[in-house]
């Protein structure tokens, strides 16, 4: 038996930019309001009738070589043997290097609490077999979580027959936050010139 | 193609003005330091009057800039975690040690300088010139390690930080020699041998960060896709005129200038000259770590 390792594929032939993923979240993790642990992005190209609305749902991707984990100056920054990236809200001092390290964006200050949160893939829902909250709200199915070790889960199947990319592969974090058909223009900052 | 973002989440500032403080003071520490050690570690009598000002200031501005990350940091109350669990690849880890370490080692060497006692000055001094090149060299590899951010990705960040720690921390010592001399000492009178030597050695040092910042932009032209947005945001964007005018041409091609032609060369434009060099740094701090986190990032 392999060991288990997390994994989630975004099929954004399916998604339809709802934000469903965006609100259940929210709810499950109670997040604050301004600040978003998972969110769609949404851009708007072309000119009529030549015209196209892309989206790209952002989360934490729970790197395999996390550089968070590197930097975190008290260890509060920790991976699971599951590859999941969790923060430990009662070590974090709350010194914001995770964020400014973050190729993704993927961590905010709690505002209440001053400490930095992420997500972490509802991983209290995973350890009791249930699936992320984003994953199990999503209307079109477009979000697949589960074991990338085991090629009979729906996730692993589809990384072997789809072609896949994740964002910002040159970092060499190795996310693990699969997109089927991402597009270019909404996978890199807008250039205002 | 017309391309717009109808939709996004952006983050929020991470490191911001106090860490841009704190860098300063560090760096101002850092400089004061080494100039103290000339005379009293390397032998170089002419800067035996800075001796005892260097290290007052270097022990003073690294006890100010903790503060600034205690401001900073979101639970203060905590801070203890940083000395308890350590993480050996975090340069904030290694900072905890160095910022405990430096200023203890600053008093000890500066008790033994006011007693007069040569030999542990020596000691101590020796011990604490590595020191102060690594408490402002880490905090060169804190931005360095931010892979993130492509203005602060680069190995010449230590470098970089090293240099311009010495730029404000001579261009400081000139002032505070100046304005001690001139209103505190009993003749009233300047010490022009000390202060133009001094300026010689700014000189020098504002060229090698003249040299550091420009093949650090010549690289980020034509490197990666976001290196090339940043050095665009950081030569003609909105951090253009506190890089261009205020940084380099203010703060160090003007004094360069003045202390290099010896005709422009007097007590009162090496005064003015270093309060462009020091004001000139600070804004260097300011473009390195607000310009490096500006540009959203997806």
């Amino acid at each position: 038996m392999t060991q288990v390792r997390y994994g989630m594929v975004i099929d954004l032939r399916k998604c339809i930019g709802c934000h469903t993923c965006s609100v259940a979240c929210k709810r499950e993790n109670a997040v604050p309001l301004g600040v978003w642990r998972s969110w769609v992005k949404q851009i708007e190209k072309g000119r009529y009738p030549y015209v196209r609305k892309s989206f790209l749902p952002l989360l934490c991707n729970n790197c395999e070589n996390p550089i968070c984990v590197t930097v975190c100056p008290v260890r509060a920054s920790y991976q699971r043997k599951d590859g999941i990236v969790l923060v430990d809200p009662h070590r974090c001092i709350g010194c914001r290097y995770c964020m400014a390290v973050c190729p993704y964006d993927a961590r905010y200050i709690n505002p209440r609490v001053n400490v930095v949160e992420k997500c972490y893939w509802c991983f209290h829902l995973v350890d009791q077999g249930m699936k992320p909250a984003c994953v199990d709200a999503c209307p079109p199915q477009a979000r697949i979580f589960g074991d990338l070790n085991d090629p009979n889960q729906e996730v692993g199947r589809l990384l072997a027959t789809s072609p896949v990319q994740v964002i910002k592969p040159e970092m060499g974090t190795y996310p693990k936050v699969f997109y089927i058909e991402a597009d270019l223009d909404a996978l890199r900052p807008e250039r205002k010139d | 193609m017309d391309i717009s973002v109808f939709y996004n989440v952006f983050s929020q500032e991470s490191f911001g003005a106090l860490i841009a403080i704190y860098f300063y003071l560090t760096g101002l520490s850092a400089g004061s330091f080494v100039l103290s050690t000339l005379a009293y570690v390397f032998g170089m009598e002419r800067f035996k009057p800075i001796g005892k000002i260097g290290v007052i200031l270097a022990a003073f501005f690294l006890v100010m800039a903790p503060l600034a990350l205690l401001f900073h940091v979101g639970q203060p109350f905590k801070a203890w975690h940083l000395f308890v669990h350590l993480n050996a690849t975090s340069p904030i880890t290694w900072g905890s040690f160095l910022l405990t370490l430096y200023p203890i080692n600053c008093v000890i060497y500066g008790w033994f300088m006011f007693k007069g006692n040569k030999k542990m000055t020596r000691i101590f001094g020796t011990i604490g010139v590595p020191l102060a090149v690594f408490v402002h060299g880490y905090t060169g590899f804190i931005l360095a390690l931010g892979k993130a951010r492509a203005l602060w990705n680069t190995a010449l960040m230590p470098f970089l930080f090293l240099v311009s720690a010495m730029v404000s921390g001579i261009a400081l010592m000139i002032l505070i020699s100046i304005v001690k001399d001139r209103f505190f000492s009993k003749e009233k009178t300047i010490n022009r041998d000390l202060v133009f030597s001094l300026g010689n050695l700014l000189a020098a040092m504002i060229l090698i960060d003249l040299f550091l910042v420009l093949s650090d932009v010549l690289v980020l032209l034509v490197s990666h896709s976001e290196a090339q947005d940043v050095a665009r945001l950081i030569l003609q964007g909105k951090f253009g005129i506190l890089f261009i005018g205020v940084e380099n041409v203010m703060g160090k091609i003007i004094p360069a200038l003045i202390l290099l032609i010896p005709r422009l060369r007097n007590l009162t434009t090496v005064t003015i000259s270093s309060v462009l060099v020091v004001v000139g740094i600070f804004f260097m701090r300011y473009v390195v770590v607000l310009g490096g986190e500006f540009l959203p990032l997806l």
